[in-house]
């Protein structure tokens, strides 16, 4: 792709907001005394920080909606996992064991909404709303109206602490992530097959792909990954309530399709994921920073969302206007 | 069962089912059938079932409003701060607005998927957010509570229309019953109330039958929004303080309610009173949980989500027979050799 | 009322086309049409396929605008912006497939298009109603019932009876006997004649000549769009009238190529049968043949090519790739026995247009061109999608482009690379050049002769009769999910083949 063409695609366009973003935040976001907040490590530490385990969720769901699909339940599952944890802890079980059953839990959680959609053909929307519930409900049953804390420190500090140098142990996976979910939904097998399901199904299955099988996997790994980053929350919160990640499929949801994914499947890049993931972040946090409440910068999102879900839509004028330019036809 | 349509059959399925419930619990709960569980049943029940009804309407067509929770908390904190800083505003009047408003929250909605074509899932995603953060700005954080509201309101919830012995039938209660007549009698009875079945049911002979799709999907999602509206003005007078978690949850009581009540989640089939009945066996099995010995209360959400998936599931597999035995059916019709055949 | 004897009067026409024109992009549908139907007769259309008939009940009905030309109703023109036009003006058309709301009852799909009507629906009324109109049609049939209960030709008689209800003049029947038993077919032609009787214009497409004969009043055969006859059908003969819809210019003729069949059966199937597809098919075809399967739309010849593929396997039969019995059950198992199958539906089921041309080609074979990674090794995948961008000539200036930008033959030739790519024993090709133009067709044709030539057994299943007898080494014809004819490709004639495949009598 020549530069021109890449600076006129939609992670160009990405890339540009991104940008925009960063400098409206740097420039106007000061404290009392004048002195900038956005730019330091610590906030931008502290922004990935926050939504660590999110954006981690973000990079599986990128394979779900290119495959045509929707996971409601990951929230719940990221719930479930972190009640899990707790509820085994508390009953004596040491905690990497603990950790060790959790992950097992998001995978048959997983496993189960695949049974659903693959096995028996309902549509994913239905079977991860009426899971996002049951998984939801399942954690409550487990931690009840209780608060679950006093976790190992080592624990609590996986969660919280630098692992290398200042960066936590979310931000590595988040990074060694998002470069693996590259390599896969690009450069591998795997994710060319995942591409042509969510681009036409029939054509994949005539063309000899075990669709039933690519399915399971991404649903199970949306489970086992949620999971993870369930775990990842409750590290770092060092507390764990019936309550937890509670409406975080909103934000990830959000941040895959500002990303340039299309909700009808078969398009989008996980370069655009990452990019939306940046954007998302760096609102939040600027918002944050400029004193908005946690539900305002969520109908910010929601509003995002609505936009993002246009986008196919704007993209299509976008590119068609940059072509023309680029051919130097007049208008 | 030649004359039983399926959609009486599943009424009547789900009328035993709510029997046995009952049976069930009056077993294992002392005291279980009195007049309290009747009267605080259907106070509840009178909220979330005005919720379900509108649900239906959009789920007729195919579509999904998951933003219905925030529009009866956002109406209830919006009436209720209104009529904090006015005690003297007309009743009706406030009711009225109450309507007025949902409504036009369920326009939002309705003008992003039926003129937009936004896939409706995503849209009330994001509505769920937004009228929920609407009111956050408006309460700035803080609550409405019972002293700052005048007595006519707080009144009317615990408001006897009949009163027969212990047993009392709210006004609320006979309003909802009324909006669900009115609501069975226009979808069953009315020409353009049968238009949400035709949309749903067959999207593109609609197209052809010269019925316009996007005014109907519109209109199902206005109505949804007037009920929740409706709803939240129960809702505030009903509690009284109002937070800003107001009606959290109330989306996917209603959609439980709606497809448990045999409401077909992909659209063309169902009826209003058998939404009636699927929230008053949702509410039922939440009240009668909290007061079970055997499991804790927080059983509630995850009993209500696996009833979801199954009454999908059996929704799948029954439609799934069912075209299967009108393929064979039709396929036995038109090559009765090859049925000859096959039985030799 | 006493019978009056009358001599029959001309009465004035309900609809006519004058002169109707079409074109969708480049392609002429409709040239020049002209046809007149009057009330109380039946006025059968046949042609061949892609003849131009659905495009005119298109734009009969609404669905189309002609470019050109006039639609008269009782000599006044019109202009239909939509169905719903057209229904006002009392022309209706019924399909194969039914436009039926499964939800609800028969009464209501047969009122549904009286929005107009008063709010209030009286059931009863409305349940009358439509029995009076289905009684109309000499049928029995509960308004009550939900339309999900009824059978395909219950439907049709539902459809029928909601055109009725419109006070419809002229009714379009296309080919609404296709899915229909003898006994359904029989009903059929009773209604037909009834709607006749009662002084509606019915205007019948089909394929089934016998069908005509049995039925209509009127004949007209229309060839490549435009009209060439219209007659009293007690005037025509089946061989006159085959020899209207195929009668082509015989110099147009594609030149042919001697045989390369080797004599080693490559497949040989016998007893094949889908239930309510096709049945007691059997044949075999030899490494190096080309084999042509020949018929009319809704002989059922595709299902037979999803049968050897497993799209839709085949429930009956035996099926023997070289010399072994085998069942074949799913793509992915006809692939490893060397079967390829290049569908006639690129958008459907051919080629995902999102997607790179490269990728489209390897798919097939993607985990061969994996390391033990899982890695696409990208260079190799480039370089086989470069050779056959060469080989198969396919115009596209990038191979990381969309499909989806590239003309319809190359299309064609991307979606032929994707299977050569299998290395294919046997390559099934379904309609390989409908809709591409003449130069791509040559060279599809070529391909496909160039295969053969490399022993690759070849079976094309083609509507295109001219492209049939030029391929064809041999030919079999099918009509109605069976076997009607086989020919030698070199000696066969258009006249002959069509013949079988309208199930015409012999002479």
């Amino acid at each position: 792709m020549t530069l021109r063409a890449r600076l006129a695609s939609y992670e160009g366009f990405l890339c540009a907001v991104l940008l925009a973003l960063l400098v409206v935040n740097t420039l106007v976001l000061r404290d009392q005394s004048g002195v900038p907040m956005f730019l330091t490590s610590d906030n931008l530490i502290n922004m990935f920080q926050l939504s660590a385990e999110k954006i981690i969720v973000a990079l599986v769901m990128t394979f779900v909606i290119i495959n045509g699909e929707i996971d409601l339940s990951v929230a719940s599952i990221m719930g479930l996992a972190a009640c899990a944890f707790g509820w085994f802890f508390q009953q004596g079980v040491p905690a990497p064991v603990a950790i060790g059953l959790s992950l097992l839990i998001g995978l048959a959680c997983g496993a189960f909404n695949a049974l659903f959609i693959v096995r028996l053909g309902i549509p994913s929307l239905v079977v991860t709303l009426a899971t996002m519930i049951a998984f939801r409900g399942i954690a409550r049953i487990l931690v009840e109206d209780r608060g679950i804390t006093d976790f190992p420190d080592w624990f609590d500090r996986l969660g919280q602490a630098g692992l290398i140098g200042p960066f936590p142990l979310a931000m590595v996976i988040f990074a060694f992530g998002a470069v693996f979910a590259w390599v896969v939904l690009e450069r591998s097998a795997f994710g060319r097959k995942v591409y042509f399901i969510g681009s036409n199904r029939a054509v994949a299955d005539y063309s000899g792909i075990d669709v039933g099988r690519i399915k399971t996997v991404i649903f199970v790994a949306s489970g086992l990954v949620s999971a993870l980053a369930g775990v990842l929350y409750a590290a770092r919160l060092g507390a764990i309530r019936g309550d937890a990640a509670l409406g975080f499929e909103l934000d990830v949801i959000t941040m895959v399709l500002l990303g340039g994914i299309s909700i009808f499947g078969g398009s989008g890049t996980m370069v655009g994921t990452v990019l939306a993931i940046l954007i998302v972040l760096a609102l939040r946090n600027g918002m944050g920073l400029a004193n908005i409440t946690g539900h305002i910068q969520t109908g910010v999102l929601g509003i995002l969302l609505i936009l993002s879900v246009m986008v196919p839509m704007i993209r299509d004028r976008l590119t068609r206007l940059f072509q023309r330019g680029a051919h130097g036809t007049p208008d | 069962m030649g004359n039983v349509s399926p959609t009486t059959l599943r009424v009547l399925a789900l009328l035993a089912v709510f029997a046995l419930t009952v049976a069930f619990f009056s077993t294992q709960i002392d005291s279980y059938l009195n007049a309290r569980l009747f009267n605080r049943t259907s106070t509840s029940v009178a909220i979330i079932a005005l919720i379900a009804v509108g649900q239906a309407f959009v789920v007729l067509t195919r579509n999904i409003d998951l933003s219905v929770g925030s529009t009866v908390g956002c109406v209830a904190y919006l009436v209720g701060g209104l009529v904090a800083q006015y005690p003297d505003i007309q009743p009706l009047l406030l009711v009225a607005l109450a309507i007025g408003a949902g409504a036009l929250f369920g326009a939002v909605n309705g003008v992003l998927v039926a003129y937009v074509g936004l896939p409706s899932i995503i849209v009330t995603l994001a509505t769920l957010a937004i009228f929920r953060s609407i009111l956050v700005q408006f309460s700035t954080g803080g609550s409405i509570t019972t002293d700052r509201l005048p007595d006519w309101l707080t009144g009317f919830a615990q408001a006897n229309a009949i009163q027969i012995g212990e047993l009392q039938v709210r006004w609320m209660v006979v309003i909802t019953l009324v909006v669900v007549l009115v609501a069975h009698v226009y979808l069953t009875r009315f020409r353009s109330g049968r238009q949400f079945f035709a949309v749903g049911s067959n999207p593109d002979a609609a197209r052809f039958a010269g019925i316009s799709m996007a005014r109907t999907i519109l209109v199902a999602f206005v109505l949804c929004g007037a009920l929740a509206g409706l709803a939240g003005f129960m809702f505030l007078s009903r509690f009284g303080n109002i937070t800003v978690v107001a009606g959290l949850g109330f989306e996917l009581k209603s959609i439980g309610a709606v497809v448990v009540g045999g409401v077909n989640i992909f659209g063309g089939s169902g009826s209003v009173i058998g939404v009636l009945i699927g929230a008053t066996l949702i509410d039922l099995i939440d009240t009668s949980l909290v007061r079970w010995e055997v499991v804790s209360e927080f059983w509630r959400e995850a009993v209500l989500g696996f009833l979801i998936l199954g009454a999908v599931v059996l929704d799948t597999l029954l439609t799934r027979r069912l075209m299967r035995r009108k393929i064979a059916a039709a396929e036995a019709a038109r090559s009765p050799a090859l049925q000859k055949e096959a039985a030799a | 009322m006493p019978p009056v004897l009358m001599p029959p009067v001309q009465k004035p026409p309900v609809l006519v086309l004058r002169d109707v024109s079409k074109s969708f992009g480049g392609t002429r549908a409709l040239t020049g049409f002209s046809l007149t139907l009057e009330p109380g007769r039946i006025h059968a259309l046949v042609g061949e396929n892609g003849a131009g008939k659905s495009t005119l009940i298109k734009a009969m009905t609404g669905i189309h605008q002609p470019d050109s030309g006039d639609i008269l109703i009782a000599d006044r023109p019109v202009t239909f912006r939509g169905t719903a036009d057209a229904q006002r003006a009392g022309v209706a058309a019924i399909y194969q497939e039914p436009m039926i709301f499964p939800d609800l009852s028969v009464a209501e799909n047969i009122f549904i298009s009286h929005q107009d009507r008063p709010q209030l629906i009286n059931w009863s009324n409305l349940n009358e109603q439509a029995a009076t109109i289905i009684a109309r049609l000499g049928v029995s049939l509960d308004p009550t019932r939900p339309a999900s209960e009824l059978t395909l030709a219950e439907q049709q008689t539902v459809e029928i009876a909601r055109a009725l209800s419109l006070d419809v003049r002229v009714l379009i029947m296309d080919e609404p006997s296709a899915s229909l038993s003898d006994h359904e077919v029989q009903r059929l032609f009773g209604i037909a004649r009834t709607l006749r009787d009662q002084g509606v214009a019915v205007l019948y497409i089909s394929h089934r000549l016998d069908e005509i004969f049995a039925i209509s009043d009127t004949v007209t055969v229309m060839r490549d769009g435009r009209h060439i006859s219209t007659r009293p059908t007690s005037e025509t003969t089946q061989g006159g009238m085959i020899a209207e819809m195929v009668g082509r210019d015989m110099a147009g003729r594609f030149a042919r190529t001697a045989s390369r069949a080797t004599g080693t059966t490559l497949l040989r199937v016998a007893g094949l049968g889908r239930t309510g597809a096709f049945r007691d098919i059997d044949f075999s075809v030899q490494a190096g043949e080309v084999l042509c399967f020949s018929g009319l739309v809704g002989a059922r010849r595709t299902d037979v090519g999803l049968a050897l593929f497993g799209i839709a396997p085949a429930d009956r039969g035996t099926i023997e790739v070289a010399g072994r019995a085998v069942t074949i059950t799913g793509p992915r198992q006809a692939q490893s026995l060397g079967i390829a199958y290049v569908s006639e539906d690129r958008r459907k089921m051919g080629l995902a247009l999102e997607e790179s041309i490269a990728a489209n080609i390897t798919l097939p074979m993607l985990d061969a061109y994996a390391n033990r990674w899982g890695i696409i090794d990208r260079m190799r995948e480039l370089a086989d999608a470069l050779d056959y961008r060469k080989r198969l000539q396919i115009k596209a200036a990038s191979l990381t482009a969309k499909v989806g930008t590239l003309s319809g033959g190359n299309q064609q030739k991307v979606m032929l690379a994707k299977w050569l790519n299998t290395q294919p024993k046997l390559l099934i090709v379904d309609e390989p050049t409908r809709g591409i133009d003449v130069g791509a067709k040559a060279e599809v044709h070529q391909i496909i002769r160039d295969l053969a030539a490399r022993g690759v057994a070849v079976i094309v299943i083609s509507s295109d009769l001219p492209e049939v007898l030029s391929l064809a080494d041999r030919i079999l014809v099918m009509r109605e999910g069976r076997l009607a004819g086989e020919f030698p490709g070199e000696s066969a004639t258009e006249q002959a083949v069509m013949r079988a495949a309208v199930g015409a009598a012999h002479g």
